[in-house]
């Protein structure tokens, strides 16, 4: 997994921090956190799974979050069956951020 | 700090989409209560339900299946729609701690995704300004806010995924050769066709459409068929995974399809002569301007859309064929009453903006190519008549979407108030998930009150407000009374008594009560409403 630069980690927290507040400022605090929980928990996972895959940034982007509001709820749904669905979410983003390690392992050393 | 052109693009559009999702979250800035007609009911309660609970459901919980209980045609009582988008809401409702914005807001975003969609695939196809421009006028749809505003929530974001799905398709086919590939979009293609599936399955379709005719398109162009048997193995896998997760609801797709709806109905030849179902066919249930073109994009869009299609079929570059690709599968599915499937045909007109709109921007910044012009001038022209589209979408298309967003559902008959919810909380802490809750009350005309009453309390609500009025209810009401009710427990809402013109429905309730009700265990009695354990005599 790359990580971004220091300049462009600095460029995207100040667009994250720039549309939290403008979520609070329109919608309040639930409105913040859902635009947070919409980018961590939906779009982040599958970004870094499609990270090893020699595709653009912005369509790394585009895709990880039409994907992951797919394959996030369906893993989630079906642990929330059996356990705590609060549980289950945490469980759904462990296993993604694992697979996404695995995958860039697999391809590091296929290199 | 330099900043690149790339971020300054992403800058420009971040600042459009939140200009867009101030406007469609209007609705709900104000008024945290929840709003909309039947159909956004059933989805916020799905998601609701499950964060409330804590837990999802594989069997439909009574007050779920009391409307809704036929509805999967593969295996009644179970979820009808595959359980994603409203999972989606569940999580993004539990991580807020709140039942109500979190899933507004996340319907918003799904709703107004077409505006991502669309801007990224024009953005790669046509550069940053055709994308940005048909970003921004997709702002003021109405053909995307009225389906919204009612509560067509999963179709809304469903097609967002077709620009996308043809996007994967045409990358994987313009990039194929014998020596190399990027089989990655192909898999990205299967997985965004699968989740555009358990999102909507009507948009599925569509988007098979679609890739078939761009399929067809682009073979025809260039006479390659790009056939790999790992790759297609890989991406068929893909898809299936992700089907076969929820066999109940994929079971319902497809029987669902076969049985069909509105399938009876006789389409004419002299419907292919126009894109917009025949309005008198959806009398009653859309509005007639919904079918109109001039009041839906605006008759300025008219010349500048001809123009762009007539770019198009005259250029007919790869990126053209795929405008044009999606074009004619949208006519195809608009006209699929022909061969006999015609449910929700007017619910596919509502994508008519999606790729009406970037053809029609593409006209408009096309003109200066069409005129002999020094090449400073023929810039000037450009970006000249990009300022003027964009000042005509204000002018024309930004008023009406702005009050009808603003002024949506603002009365106070078609919200829920808070001695409401009050009370449909306390019924969802203190009664049974078995027992059936009538409430009485509301007026006729505002029926939703009760609907979101039993969605908000998670309990059943039969014999509402038109059980004293009603004349269905007239020959078998005293029998109603003593032998249906018991067990029951009743609701008399008098909240909204001084909204009323009719009086006589309050002294019907007031009546009801001192008569029937006398006799019977009072449980809850605030701020106008009362709750009663009926108990059979």
């Amino acid at each position: 997994m790359k990580l971004p630069k220091i300049q462009n980690i600095k460029l995207i927290g100040i667009i994250l921090a720039i549309v939290l507040v403008f979520f609070f400022s329109i919608l309040g605090f639930s409105g913040m956190m859902a635009a947070l929980g919409i980018i961590l928990l939906f779009t982040l996972p599958i970004y870094m799974i499609l990270d090893n895959f020699g595709i653009d940034q912005d369509e790394k982007l585009v895709f990880s979050f039409f994907i992951g509001v797919g394959v996030f709820p369906s893993i989630t749904y079906w642990i929330g069956f059996f356990i705590s669905f609060r549980i289950a979410i945490f469980i759904s983003f462990a296993i993604l951020v694992i697979a996404a390690y695995l995958v860039t392992r697999y391809k590091n050393k296929n290199a | 700090m330099k900043i690149s052109r790339n971020y300054l693009e992403a800058g420009i559009f971040i600042l459009v989409y939140l200009f867009a999702l101030y406007l469609w979250t209007l609705p709900f800035q104000d008024n945290a209560s929840p709003y909309g007609e039947f159909d956004a009911i059933s989805h916020w309660e799905l998601g609701d339900f499950i964060a409330q609970r804590d837990r999802t459901f594989v069997n439909l919980p009574p007050f779920l299946d009391y409307s809704y209980g036929d509805d999967n045609k593969f295996k009644p009582h179970t979820l009808w729609y595959p359980p994603p988008f409203h999972t989606d809401f569940a999580i993004i409702s539990v991580f807020s701690n709140d039942r109500v914005i979190p899933i507004f807001l996340t319907n918003a975003i799904f709703a107004s995704s077409i505006l991502i969609s669309v801007f990224f695939a024009i953005r790669k196809l046509y550069g940053f300004l055709p994308a940005i421009l048909s970003s921004f006028i997709l702002t003021f749809s109405m053909r995307d806010i009225l389906p919204y505003i009612w509560g067509q929530w999963p179709e809304r974001f469903a097609y967002a995924f077709i620009p996308l799905i043809l996007y994967a398709f045409y990358m994987y086919y313009t990039t194929y050769s014998k020596d190399g590939s990027k089989p990655i979009y192909l898999y990205i293609m299967s997985l965004l066709l699968a989740v555009n599936l358990l999102v909507h399955p009507l948009v599925f379709f569509h988007s098979a459409v679609g890739l078939f005719v761009l399929g067809i398109a682009l073979f025809i162009k260039d006479r390659k068929i790009p056939f790999n048997v790992k790759h297609l193995g890989i991406a068929l896998i893909l898809f299936v995974i992700l089907l076969a997760i929820f066999p109940y609801q994929t079971g319902n797709v497809f029987v669902s399809f076969q049985q069909g709806g509105d399938e009876g109905k006789k389409a004419s030849i002299a419907s292919l002569f126009s894109w917009a179902p025949n309005p008198a066919d959806f009398a009653g249930s859309v509005p007639t301007e919904y079918f109109s073109f001039g009041a839906m994009h605006g008759l300025w869009t008219l010349p500048f859309l001809l123009i762009g299609l007539g770019v198009l079929l005259v250029r007919r570059e790869r990126r053209d064929i795929f405008l044009l690709a999606w074009l004619i599968s949208l006519y195809l599915i608009l006209h699929r009453d022909l061969i006999g499937k015609a449910t929700f045909l007017h619910r596919s007109l509502s994508a008519t903006a999606h790729i009406f709109i970037p053809i029609t921007v593409i006209g408009a910044v096309s003109i200066p190519s069409l005129i002999k012009l020094p090449q400073n001038y023929r810039s000037f022209l450009k970006y000249g008549l990009a300022i003027l589209v964009v000042a005509l979408a204000l002018v024309y298309n930004l008023p009406n979407a702005f009050s009808t967003l603003n002024n949506s559902y603002d009365s106070p008959l078609a919200r829920l108030n808070p001695s409401q919810i009050e009370a449909s909380e306390w019924l969802r802490d203190n009664i049974g998930e078995n027992q059936n809750v009538s409430i009485i009350g509301p007026p006729p005309q505002i029926l939703q009150k009760v609907w979101w009453m039993a969605s908000y309390s998670h309990r059943t609500s039969a014999y509402f407000e038109g059980f004293l009025a009603w004349k269905i209810y007239e020959e078998n009401r005293e029998e109603i009374i003593q032998n249906h009710l018991s067990g029951d427990y009743l609701l008399l809402d008098y909240t909204d008594i001084s909204l009323l013109s009719d009086r006589s429905l309050v002294n019907q309730w007031q009546a009801f009560e001192q008569n029937t009700l006398q006799n019977h265990t009072l449980l809850y009695n605030k701020n106008n409403i009362r709750v009663y354990k009926y108990e059979a005599s």
